[in-house]
């Protein structure tokens, strides 16, 4: 499969509900390919939704074990289908930025500790998995492109809540 | 990237606060045509202030700027102030050091703010964002600020916090140092 291009801002489907998957056909496999691809292709990228490749349904790709603030705490890559988070806990801010909103970072809050349920597109099971720290930020963010949500839209603070963006490490 | 067929201003304006200063002035902006590029505004004691880059399709000039913007300041009795920005002005400079957040507090005294900065300053640490409440009581005001600020490189912020570890003792303030990371996902 292929290297896609990431979707920016405003385009419209970032900001659209994605659509359930209701079987793991060969189109949804390379679909996953391509997701794969992209994600290893961004520099720094931790993960990248279907959605933000033009695609509107509920797939996304993470993999923190090669970044800095998650290669101690993950479970390695994990194709999520239909991916809903049944338990959440803690909550901490980091300062995020997204490909598909260049230029900017911004102070979310989100949960620690959660506990995410999906299909996973390589074996074809659904799995659960406990994911802490920025594993679990990571997958929150993924999963928010699935529901037409963008680190924008939970931005904490008027006065310091988003900034020019840096270089990420 | 310099943006040639642009020119720009930083425009302030302040005065008391009331509903509608925000409208009016860019009211008068959006009528001339200008773009607000960057603006920070906020309520600093009973004082609104607003400070704004705009930008605006050459041929264009500063007096055209305040002719439009004074009658609207002057209704509204606030103050105005017009700064034509060079080229290369217009863009913030990144750096690549780590970005700290520094929260100082303590019983309110003179020189809190210009000893901390001036610590800083000297280290080349360079500020990019700094906002100070008084808060506390009448009897025991209490003095707080937050700034953020970029390291030079090879700069730790362990080293930052040694720094200011001086001045926390002599001014029996609270300092602390946080590292923010801002992380791609």
């Amino acid at each position: 499969m292929a290297v896609q291009p990431i979707l920016k801002y405003p385009h419209p489907l970032l900001k659209k509900m994605a659509h359930r998957v209701d079987s793991l056909d060969t189109a949804i496999q390379n679909l996953v390919q391509d997701l794969l691809d992209t994600m290893a292709a961004g520099p720094g990228s931790v993960g990248v939704a279907a959605p933000q490749i033009g695609v509107g349904l509920r797939i996304c790709v993470v993999d923190v074990s090669n970044s800095r603030h998650g290669k101690d705490n993950n479970h390695g890559l994990l194709c999520m289908v239909n991916p809903e988070i049944i338990s959440r806990s803690g909550n901490a801010v980091m300062r995020e930025g997204c490909m598909s909103v260049p230029d900017y970072t911004g102070d979310v809050e989100r949960a620690t500790e959660i506990t995410v349920r999906f299909l996973d597109s390589q074996s074809g099971l659904e799995r659960e998995v406990a994911a802490s720290g920025f594993e679990a930020v990571a997958i929150q963010h993924e999963m928010d492109h699935l529901d037409g949500l963008l680190f924008l839209d939970r931005v904490i603070s008027v006065s310091t809540g988003l900034f020019r963006r840096k270089s990420y490490r | 990237m310099p943006h040639r067929e642009l020119t720009h201003y930083a425009v302030s304006v302040v005065g008391a606060d009331r509903p509608g200063i925000v409208a009016g002035v860019t009211e008068a902006l959006y009528k001339l045509g200008c773009n607000i590029a960057d603006s920070s505004c906020a309520m600093l004691a009973g004082e609104f202030a607003m400070i704004l880059i705009v930008s605006h399709k050459k041929p264009f000039t500063k007096a055209l700027l305040i002719e439009e913007l004074k009658p609207v300041c002057e209704r509204m009795a606030m103050t105005l102030s017009v700064r034509h920005l060079p080229l290369g002005e217009e863009d913030r400079k990144e750096t690549s050091g780590e970005i700290c957040q520094i929260t100082v507090y303590g019983a309110d005294q003179p020189g809190i703010v210009y000893r901390v900065t001036n610590t800083l300053a000297t280290h080349q640490i360079n500020i990019m964002d700094l906002q100070t409440k008084l808060a506390g009581t009448e009897q025991e005001p209490v003095y707080i600020m937050l700034l953020e600020a970029t390291l030079p490189d090879g700069c730790e912020p362990e080293a930052v916090e040694q720094l200011l570890d001086g001045l926390k003792q002599e001014l029996q303030v609270e300092i602390s140092v946080r590292i923010v990371t801002p992380v791609e996902l």
